[in-house]
């Protein structure tokens, strides 16, 4: 589904990610854990395509078409979906207008028909349910005055509406307390399914107790420096990454 | 004192249907603004008022007077296609400044509300406008608020005796229809509302055709002790009209008043609104939103005096420009020396989309009292970039976003209109407007 093959790119002057690597199949969950600094973020923004990155080197096959040649919203036209780590305030703006510009006009690039108020109400409130959100979210302004929480829970919200093939969730579990760490855990479980691969970029291996991932990377100084199955997220919360860092340069 | 009018206004000064000698006071009235266009002259650019416009297009035009009694014939096709849908209310409607009744339907009225036609007015109970026009305004008038006194068409009477409550809204449509040469309409209204009186007043200016003509209306609206007035005023006159509105309030003692004023249409649109506090306690909130594309200049003069203490007033405009639109926000807000505990918030916020465009902005507060709470702020700025790529991640198309990020700029004041089924038709404009908008 996604392959990275030599990814380089840099923000400014300076190189971010300088070679980076990564397959991911259909119905995978790939985990990419790093210290600060080490380009998860960069990672996430280059896959999403925002400005501000230079892309110097390698390649990204989306489904077997370069996805760094795409607009963002040809990006997530294509399936591709990404959780912010901050989502954005839309002052002004509608959630319920938002959320249905941006679901037809994926339906729309699909060549599927764009969705009637009332079937696209029934969808709404199915969504709703996963992640335990109330209607009156859908009154209110994008993320406008919402709580942290209720920041990523909106996010998922809306990966579940617009049922992506590739979702990159970029610190999901950063500022959440336990109970919301749950809640948007669960509805990312619920949303897991054999065509639907996700990347799951954090810094702390705990949110992996509630996602459980079928491959974890390291991802240290801009490149995957080790790969391996869950236990390797345990391994490094015993061990701290310092202990995968010496591995590296002694090897 | 030369006697001529100033050249361009001659036609101008010349009252419709001619009504001299019907009534002296008002005769007089007339002569004295006559007077007034002529000592004034033509402002230019020096003026401080007239600093960022200039009357050269609109003298050059050579607009005359048109004295229309048929006005009926001009919209053979009716008035329903130019109806807000879901709307029940008290209509008037004017077509190129004079009173249609054919188009009009006024409907039931409850006891103590008078609405009408001014000219009918004139005829049918002149006592009534005799201490009440021209009193809010007063003798001393500024350019074109003079012209429309010595030669105002017709308009809207509303009166409301003491504790009188209008339930459905008055709507007064303007419809400007072209004519074989530029002319202009003068309409001329006056809302008076006694002690305890409410009422909610939309007022629409429409054109049929996108052609060159001038609409220079003023309105005097009197509002007595607690009584309550919202009033909904949409503008979207041809691309190429010059419209020019004087809206003068007065607010006696513990009176509402809430007033949203959308601008979209007019070459050259300015509004003056100005706006005094006679009574203590009283609110005044006075809120605008303006689009300005190319070809276009948005023109808002706000004058609000707090002569008394205790007053509330709050004027927040926004502004969206794009291609080479120009805007013009010019506030100013007097406190005087004894009205302590004044409540003042004036902003101006404007959202450019083009590098072309312009606004010239300038809230003021004067400010003689020292025991008061005031503040002024404006901002001129862009498309948030976060923001954009946030709605792109989503899969809207780069114009679809910006589109909806105008929309959730201008969504305050939109959202501020009285009425719900006005406030879609103007979501609805606006959306079409940033839709035809060179936004990329």
């Amino acid at each position: 589904m996604l392959s990275v093959n030599g990814l380089k790119a840099k923000v400014g002057e300076t190189e971010i990610l300088k070679g980076l690597d990564l397959e991911v199949k259909p119905g995978e969950i790939h985990a990419i854990m790093g210290p600060n600094g080490s380009g998860k973020s960069t990672f996430s923004h280059v896959l999403s395509g925002r400005d501000g990155y230079e892309v110097t080197g390698g390649s990204v096959l989306f489904e077997g078409q370069d996805l760094l040649d795409m607009e963002p919203e040809e990006r997530a036209q294509a399936g591709v979906f990404l959780a912010f780590q901050y989502p954005v305030e839309l002052p002004g703006v509608n959630n319920t207008y938002f959320l249905k510009a941006a679901l037809n006009s994926i339906r729309k690039a699909r060549g599927e028909s764009e969705l009637d108020a009332v079937t696209f109400m029934r969808l709404i409130k199915e969504k709703l349910k996963i992640l335990h959100l109330d209607d009156s979210l859908l009154k209110r302004a994008v993320n406008s005055g919402f709580s942290g929480g209720e920041k990523k829970r909106n996010e998922i919200f809306q990966m579940a509406l617009l049922e992506p093939k590739l979702a990159i969730l970029d610190e999901t579990d950063s500022g959440l307390d336990i109970d919301a760490l749950r809640v948007v855990a669960d509805g990312v479980n619920a949303l897991r399914s054999p065509e639907r691969s996700m990347i799951v970029v954090t810094h702390y291996q705990r949110l992996l107790d509630y996602i459980e991932p079928d491959h974890v990377h390291v991802l240290a100084k801009g490149r995957i420096i080790r790969s391996g199955g869950k236990e390797l997220a345990l391994e490094l919360e015993e061990k701290g990454y310092g202990w995968v860092l010496e591995q590296e340069q002694a090897a | 004192m030369s006697d001529q009018a100033p050249t361009g206004f001659e036609t101008w000064l010349v009252a419709a249907g001619s009504a001299a000698g019907e009534h002296e006071w008002l005769d007089r009235q007339r002569r004295h603004a006559a007077e007034q266009v002529r000592e004034l002259g033509v402002p230019n650019t020096k003026h401080e008022s007239w600093r960022y416009t200039s009357l050269k297009r609109l003298l050059e035009t050579g607009f005359s007077r048109v004295d229309e009694t048929r006005v009926d014939d001009l919209v053979p096709a009716g008035i329903d296609a130019y109806l807000v849908p879901g709307l029940d209310s008290h209509r008037i409607v004017m077509v190129n400044g004079h009173y249609s009744p054919r188009l009009s339907a006024l409907g039931e009225l409850p006891p103590g509300v008078r609405i009408g036609a001014l000219r009918e007015f004139l005829t049918s109970d002149p006592d009534a406008l005799r201490e009440r026009l021209n009193a809010v305004i007063g003798p001393q008038q500024p350019l074109f608020s003079a012209l429309n006194t010595a030669g105002s068409d017709d308009g809207l009477v509303v009166l409301l005796e003491r504790g009188a409550i209008l339930e459905r809204p008055i709507e007064l449509i303007h419809l400007a229809v072209g004519m074989e040469v530029p002319r202009v309409a003068q309409p001329r209204h006056l809302i008076a509302l006694a002690e305890g009186a409410q009422a909610a007043l939309i007022e629409r200016y429409i054109s049929l055709n996108p052609e060159l003509y001038c609409t220079n209306s003023v309105l005097e609206l009197a509002l007595g002790r607690d009584a309550t007035l919202y009033h909904d005023r949409i503008q979207m006159e041809s691309p190429q009209a010059f419209h020019i509105t004087g809206l003068y309030l007065d607010q006696a003692a513990n009176s509402h008043y809430q007033g949203v004023n959308i601008g979209l249409g007019g070459a050259w649109a300015r509004t003056d609104i100005i706006a005094r506090f006679s009574g203590e306690h009283a609110q005044c909130r006075l809120q605008g939103l303006y689009l300005a594309g190319d070809q276009q200049l948005m023109d808002y003069h706000l004058d609000v005096e707090h002569a008394v203490p205790n007053c509330t007033s709050q004027e927040n405009f926004k502004g969206i420009l794009y291609g080479k639109g120009r805007a013009v926000f010019d506030g100013r807000v007097l406190v005087a020396r004894n009205a302590q505990r004044t409540d003042a918030a004036m902003s101006n916020k404007n959202l450019m989309l083009s590098e072309h465009a312009e606004v010239d902005t300038k809230p003021q507060l004067e400010i003689h009292a020292d025991d008061v709470k005031c503040s002024h702020g404006t901002t001129v700025g862009q498309i948030d970039a976060e923001m954009l790529f946030y709605l792109r991640s989503r899969g809207l198309s780069a114009s679809l976003a910006r589109r909806m990020l105008c929309l959730g700029f201008a969504g305050e004041i939109i959202e501020s209109i009285h009425h719900e089924a006005v406030r879609e038709v103007v979501a609805e404009q606006v959306g079409a407007r940033l839709e035809s908008a060179p936004l990329d």
